[in-house]
């Protein structure tokens, strides 16, 4: 006599691999085999698309292949690395992308949490004013660049005469090398700045209201309650809206090409827009694979780290 | 009975998926590494002497430029031209932005698939392209069709010829790569109404006119000019002064440019650069290129302002300008000459040849050879130069169709002599990549012009030298 079939299990999987197949089915087509088919159309997408190329690039960058010139690839093994890691020219592009970066992101999420928090505090129009915020991040960035390229220009633009007509002189924002890169920084942060607006809303609504109930019970001031209570439950979720807005503005191009094509001289010019330049003025196909794959390891590096503080802050 | 779940081993299925996916990489890269050989042999293939049978079914012929007002003249005089005498066929000028043009066509180069059939190539693009074997090499096809004697010898050679010809000479025995499309170089455009009508003979005066005219008339800058680290902007300005003054671009017989290009002419050609002619330009003006300087002399805002001929028809349209409501008008404001010498009088060589893409189908490569032997016809160019275009043939150029088309034609015709064009050789992105950068930063303050110079001198003789380096290259 059997014993009655359970009616939970811990591994819901198996139980339905135990199962017989229904009538009708081929016996070949266990689930097993049918999960794999169904998912080997995507897989096979990644394989191609992303996974292949990545591959290639890593095989390409050890050697001194061009994609123009042709011929077979020459390994050169960790030439090319060494020569980016090196390289003065390198050095000075990472420092304006870490500058640009640092930038960025600090002012987008100071701009961005400030923002979310004003609208988290208001009970009509939060839907409104959110969506109107969020105008900006919709755009495409060669569209928000080019207009913003109009806007920026010292001789015929709008905020040269803005700043005209308060009396103020004219500002070149773009082909000055203290100003361009600020200039790189607003429009990004103009464009960037209702993203963590966003994630900063989500997570300050979130919030439970008892606590704030409990802090108001015992007299806390505002201050108190922003320290202790929202900016804590606030703080992991903007973390990761930062890691995200890190991660894009390190491969910043767009912007570059459209407002300053990394001037003046190569002041403004990020390891991206270095590595276009590397990769199509000279078609040196094989350094700019390790100039690639060399980024993609800048960020998964600290990426890894950036998540390990995350955790830590989550147990804690 | 049930058995406990493995740990840390894959069941069937899974392995073989993992094995599956292994081998399918490495198949795949195998595969991909095996093409590679595709490309070992780089030379030019050779075009036919004798133009081939044409289709007769319809057919377009796509040409690739970049975007500006002649582009869009070659296709409607193409269309309205060509297509009389070969009715199925269709002309299709595909534009891209002036900064992607390079990069446009030696990324389809590259895939050894082009969708164009006709590349119109900066002069300085023929040896990258004839390296690489991107396009046909025409030398056979020229002599047994086109009437070489008909042409400058020089404008023949700078728009077909490599390895890169002297300046003003062509020689005979090279092969030829490409034919004349469209000719160009720097007028100067002045304000009759504000320096009068006689334009200023040498570069110091020019500048000093400029000076004076910028202090007499305030909000109206001396002098605009292409200063951008784009294309090949600032690179262009600073070689056109450096020729004036009488420095060298590079030794080209020895490939020597440290210590030829920032020589003591090379150097006095920056200092006039950045510290004479840009503090007499409007501020901000340090990223402009051919559409600035246009809008600044259209609204009136500048005293003296150099752009290439090709693009300065647009000067002349009321409704793009504010210097008059008719052309008449415009015309009794605006001047346009030649170029003014001081230790020489070398002008910039500018304008395109077309040539043949080598990964063309066969009949399109045919209906292109076609295409140039038509084109290059007397009575066709000078239809051509009547319809916008600046044409190559002396004949041509000596055409009223030509010189009547329009005021700056004649500064054309007068500079042909007085050319100089700049590196022809693979490496040319690079380098003019280099110029422009650094000449772009000498301008805007962002180096001292010394240094910007040496630099110059410094990175580009790099990048000619590295041909035996290994790794590394392109930094």
């Amino acid at each position: 006599m059997s014993g009655p079939v359970p009616l939970t299990t811990d591994h819901p999987g198996q139980v339905a691999s135990a199962t017989p197949p229904a009538p009708g089915r081929s016996r070949r087509l266990s689930d097993r085999w049918l999960a794999v088919a169904f998912i080997s159309p995507a897989l096979l997408l990644l394989l191609a698309m992303s996974v292949f190329p990545l591959l290639w690039a890593l095989y390409l960058s050890f050697t001194d292949y061009s994609a123009t010139r042709g011929g077979s690839a020459h390994f050169v093994w960790f030439e090319n690395y060494t020569a980016i890691l090196t390289s003065a020219q390198v050095h000075l592009r990472a420092l304006t992308t870490l500058i640009y970066v640092v930038g960025a992101v600090a002012l987008q999420t100071v701009l961005g949490f400030a923002i979310a928090y004003l609208i988290s505090r208001r009970t009509h129009g939060r839907g409104l004013l959110t969506t109107l915020f969020l105008v900006p991040m919709m755009l495409s960035q060669v569209v928000v660049g080019l207009f913003w390229k109009f806007m920026l220009d010292a001789q015929f633009g709008v905020i040269n005469s803005m700043l005209g007509s308060l009396g103020l002189g004219q500002v070149e924002w773009l082909t000055r090398q203290q100003t361009a890169l600020i200039s790189l920084i607003v429009v990004d942060t103009w464009q960037w700045t209702p993203f963590i607006m966003l994630i900063a809303l989500a997570g300050l609504t979130a919030v439970p209201k008892y606590l704030y109930e409990a802090a108001s019970i015992d007299r806390a001031s505002e201050w108190f309650r922003f320290r202790t209570i929202t900016l804590p439950l606030v703080w992991p979720l903007l973390l990761i809206a930062v890691l995200f807005r890190a991660i894009e503005a390190f491969r910043l191009f767009d912007l570059v090409y459209i407002l300053t094509s990394g001037g003046p001289g190569v002041s403004t010019e990020t390891l991206s827009f270095h590595v276009y330049k590397v990769a199509f003025l000279g078609f040196n196909t094989g350094t700019a694979s390790a100039y690639g794959i060399l980024m993609v390891l800048i960020v998964i590096v600290l990426t890894q780290l950036y998540l390990r503080y995350l955790n830590k802050l989550k147990e804690d | 009975m049930r058995y406990p779940k493995r740990i840390g081993r894959l069941s069937v299925p899974g392995r073989k998926v993992q094995l599956a996916t292994a081998a399918m990489l490495v198949a795949t890269t195998v595969a991909a590494c095996g093409g590679q050989d595709d490309g070992a042999k780089a030379s030019a293939p050779k075009a036919p002497a004798t133009i081939p049978e044409l289709t007769k079914d319809p057919l377009t012929l796509s040409f690739i430029w970049f975007d500006w007002p002649p582009a869009h003249a070659l296709e409607d005089f193409a269309n309205a031209e060509y297509t009389k005498q070969r009715s199925n066929v269709t002309i299709k000028v595909n534009t891209v932005p002036n900064a992607n043009w390079h990069d446009a066509m030696f990324t389809q180069f590259a895939a050894h698939k082009t969708d164009f059939d006709i590349p119109i190539l900066d002069s300085q693009h023929i040896g990258e392209a004839v390296t690489n074997g991107n396009i046909l090499d025409i030398t056979d096809f020229v002599k047994q069709n086109i009437d070489v004697k008909a042409y400058n010898p020089y404008l023949l050679a700078a728009y077909g010829q490599y390895p890169q010809a002297e300046t003003g000479k062509r020689d005979e025995n090279a092969s030829l790569y490409g034919l004349p499309l469209l000719g160009d170089t720097w007028t100067m455009i002045y304000r009759k109404d504000l320096i009068g009508d006689k334009p200023p003979q040498t570069w110091d005066e020019m500048i000093s006119v400029a000076a004076k005219c910028q202090a007499d008339n305030p909000g109206v800058s001396g002098l605009a000019f292409h200063q951008a680290n784009g294309s090949d902007a600032a690179a262009v300005t600073y070689n056109t002064v450096n020729g004036v003054y009488g420095g060298n671009l590079w030794d080209s017989k020895t490939r020597k440019i440290d210590g030829v290009m920032n020589d003591a002419a090379g150097q006095e050609a920056m200092d006039v650069l950045v510290n004479k002619m840009k503090p007499l330009t409007a501020k901000g003006s340090g990223n402009w290129f051919i559409d600035e300087v246009n809008a600044a002399v259209a609204q009136g805002k500048a005293c003296i302002a150099f752009n290439w001929i090709a693009a300065s028809g647009g000067l002349l349209d009321p409704k793009q300008s504010t210097l008059g409501t008719t052309r008449e008008q415009i015309l009794d404001k605006l001047g346009f000459a030649t170029l003014p010498s001081q230790k020489t009088n070398l002008v910039p060589l500018g304008g395109m040849g077309m040539h043949v893409s080598a990964y063309s189908p066969a009949a399109n490569q045919a209906e292109a050879l076609n295409f140039m032997k038509w084109f290059e016809q007397a009575d066709i160019q000078k239809k051509w130069a009547a319809a916008g275009g600046v044409p190559a043939r002396t004949d041509a150029l000596e055409s009223p169709e030509f010189l009547n088309a329009g005021p700056f034609n004649k500064v054309y015709a007068d500079s042909v002599t007085r050319m100089r064009d700049m590196w022809n050789v693979p490496e040319y992105a690079r380098l003019v990549d280099i110029e422009n950068t650094n000449v772009n930063a000498a301008l805007n303050g962002a180096k001292p012009p010394k240094d910007a110079l040496d630099d110059i001198a410094k990175e580009q003789q790099g990048v000619l030298d590295s041909g035996n380096r290994k790794g590394g290259g392109g930094l």
